[in-house]
């Protein structure tokens, strides 16, 4: 309230040199439980306001959320961020709520995707210096991570823990050439005072440095970290370190990219949070343990090689060390006693026409371990869509099929779509998703429902203002961003969303 | 068939509506000056070949179209590959046309193969910290900005139909002076 106040203020005073912008998302479920509590009908509304006000190089944001179940067990989530920002070459200031990460994430990651409902933020004050084709970034702040999982947002971690980091980027070494040849380097250091440190001396550290090489279409990325820190329970110095490294070729048509990875220890915090997060090679975002004891690699490749066809292929691999085998081994393979994930996907899209577009594909996944308490799971998906414009309307239809086999049980599911949509109008879709049966362990995470039919209207109501509404059933399951996996409940009822930008 | 239980006005909600009054109250003023048009905010920014790009040296050179996109955004990059065949016809006229990737650190290494494959022609701009994002309040993918040389925001579009882009290429054709039907911003 008081920074509306102060925006009102500021808007009658300053009226010329002020620009007012933000965002809006409302949205509100109705839907049926048993299992959350007695009620037939739960209902919750989500609000996140964002208003943003610059004056010259003065810049301050705010963040209004709020979370209203009507579940009885649980109570309502509502805060107010905010940051003040001073930003004019070469320095930026910035006091209040931010998000940061160091090089790829090895060392810290504090970062938001609202897509997944994932907030990792830092409080507190970030300065950047930028000169000599250099960037100098100092930080202090304690986090807060805020996740939305079974119906419901919780705040992680809202510790008194501080972190305090430095990271320098620099292009210095970077000089015209006629090879197309230039490096970037980095380091970084960050220093975590943890609340909970047995041992209060033994401060939790992270650091290391990137060194990035490019030559022509070729590029390589090298990032090592290390973590000094605590170890649980009976105190004293852990240590810990990691290494990431990708090699990528672009070029017009094609497009190549590999991705290794190697993390013993690296990973830190609680059981439910880290103040880093180091890359999983995973494309559907499942890390095994997101930096303590992790080994991969990740293959990608996009090929274009006529303008009516796309080609795209993954190859992706993340488990535990095994010392029984050799590193690459380790790099390679899947053994039973490793927890891990092997992922494997095709897809082409083709254009048999101007009008149309036809993609297929099928996506082959491997859990070792993550779902527990199913120790193997696999999971193929073979997909086809369709699309024709015919100008005035576009149609829309999609097919797929999930074979699902676990330890003892396989089950097949199998989901029909069909659009309509106008341009700058609509999209209306219809969905049915059919599960020919129910394993047992399954029920406790998902219920024992077969059949979710959903009906979707995407209105524009204008260029800026989106209404979604959705009736039906969603049959929920795994979820992943960065490394995080949560099971997102089976939901029946209706969905109505609101995003606004202006 | 059991009853919806009624619908109780929570002291959340009667907060939200008092924000929302007070916003309306705040922000009016802006909108009521039909011809003044949100500034576009400034940034400097990576490009996939560790180019710097700030706002003000593109509009140096024309106007700018951005569009906020990321790999697993299959809308996202049906809008871009439905722009690309209207890249040369732009360039021609000093538009300057920009791919904001929202992938994270992880997929970073990703986008320039992808970008290339696709055969895009515009300057992909890495922005993992979402900090171009929460400048231009986006809330919704993808979201496209067309910013004219006095640094106003003419034109915003949310998401993406087949069909949106003829919209996208009217208002780009109208701002760069080529005859259109309509307004040349909202």
């Amino acid at each position: 309230m008081p920074f509306l106040i102060t925006l009102l203020i500021l808007r009658l005073d300053f009226a010329q040199d002020l620009r007012i912008t933000g965002s809006n998302r409302a949205e509100y479920w109705l839907f049926v439980d048993s299992r959350l509590d007695t009620a037939d009908y739960k209902d919750h509304i989500t609000e996140k306001l964002k208003l943003a006000l610059d004056y010259k190089e003065l810049t301050l944001r705010g963040v209004f959320f709020f979370w209203d179940p009507s579940l009885r067990t649980v109570g309502k989530l509502s805060y107010v961020d905010y940051s003040a920002q001073y930003k004019k070459d070469p320095v930026n200031i910035l006091y209040g709520r931010y998000y940061a990460t160091f090089g790829r994430g090895l060392c810290l990651n504090q970062f938001l995707d609202e897509d997944f409902n994932n907030d990792n933020s830092l409080y507190g004050l970030k300065a950047e210096l930028s000169g000599f084709k250099s960037q100098l970034t100092l930080l202090a702040g304690k986090p807060r991570n805020i996740f939305f999982e079974e119906l419901r947002y919780t705040v992680k971690n809202d510790t008194a823990d501080k972190i305090r980091g430095v990271n320098l980027e620099t292009k210095v070494l970077n000089f015209d050439n006629p090879w197309g040849f230039n490096t970037n380097i980095g380091g970084r250091y960050v220093r975590i005072h943890k609340q909970t440190d047995l041992t209060p001396k033994a401060y939790t550290e992270l650091f290391g440095g990137n060194i990035n090489l490019k030559l022509g279409p070729w590029e390589n990325y090298f990032e090592y970290g290390r973590h000094w820190g605590t170890i649980p329970v009976v105190g004293g110095r852990l240590k810990g370190d990691g290494y990431l490294f990708t090699t990528g070729l672009s070029l017009p048509g094609f497009g190549i990219s590999l991705q290794y990875v190697d993390y013993k220890d690296l990973g830190f915090g609680g059981a439910e949070y880290r103040y880093n997060e180091p890359p999983t090679p995973i494309k559907s975002g499942i890390s095994v343990n997101r930096g303590i004891d992790e080994i991969g690699y990740g293959l990608s490749i996009v090929a274009s090689p006529f303008d009516f066809l796309s080609l795209e292929i993954e190859n992706n691999k993340v488990s535990t060390h095994d010392p029984d085998l050799s590193k690459f081994g380790e790099i390679l393979y899947l053994m039973d006693k490793m927890g891990g994930v092997l992922e494997q996907s095709a897809k082409a899209i083709t254009h048999p026409t101007e009008l149309s577009e036809v993609s297929f594909g099928v996506d082959h996944i491997i859990k070792q371990k993550i779902e527990l308490p199913v120790q193997k799971k696999t999971e193929t998906k073979p997909y086809l869509e369709l699309q024709y414009d015919f100008g005035a309307f576009f149609v829309e239809a999609g097919l797929e099929q999930t074979m699902v086999m676990s330890d003892t049980s396989k089950y097949t599911d199998r989901a029909a779509s069909i659009s309509v949509g106008k341009p700058e109008r609509f999209v209306l879709t219809v969905r049915a998703e059919k599960r020919d049966r129910v394993p047992e362990w399954l029920i406790p995470k998902l219920g024992e429902e077969t059949f979710w039919p959903m009906l979707e209207l995407s209105l524009d109501l204008t260029t800026r203002h989106n209404l979604r509404l959705r009736v039906g059933g969603e049959k929920g399951g795994l979820v992943c961003s960065g490394g995080v996996c949560r099971f997102e409940e089976p939901f029946r009822g209706v969905k109505a969303v609101l995003t606004s930008i202006f | 068939m059991k009853k919806i239980a009624k619908f109780k006005m929570r002291n959340s909600q009667l907060e939200i509506l008092i924000i929302g009054a007070l916003l309306l109250f705040v922000c009016a003023p802006l909108y009521a000056q039909e011809k003044e048009l949100p500034t576009a905010p400034d940034f400097t920014l990576q490009d996939v070949d560790g180019n710097t790009i700030c706002l003000d040296s593109l509009l140096k050179k024309g106007p700018v179209f951005m569009s906020f996109w990321a790999l697993w955004c299959k809308m996202c990059i049906k809008e871009l590959d439905a722009l690309k065949p209207f890249y040369d016809e732009f360039d021609s006229l000093g538009l300057q046309m920009l791919a904001i990737s929202q992938d994270k650190a992880r997929a970073v290494p990703k986008v320039k193969p992808f970008a290339l494959s696709h055969k895009w022609k515009y300057i992909v701009v890495l922005d993992p910290d979402n900090i171009l994002r929460e400048f231009y309040n986006v809330q919704a993918m993808p979201t496209s900005f067309i910013i004219n040389q006095d640094k106003k925001i003419v034109f915003v579009h949310q998401g993406y139909k087949p069909g949106d882009e003829e919209i996208i290429v009217e208002k780009v054709r109208c701002l760069v002076g080529k005859n259109c039907k309509g307004k040349c911003h909202e």
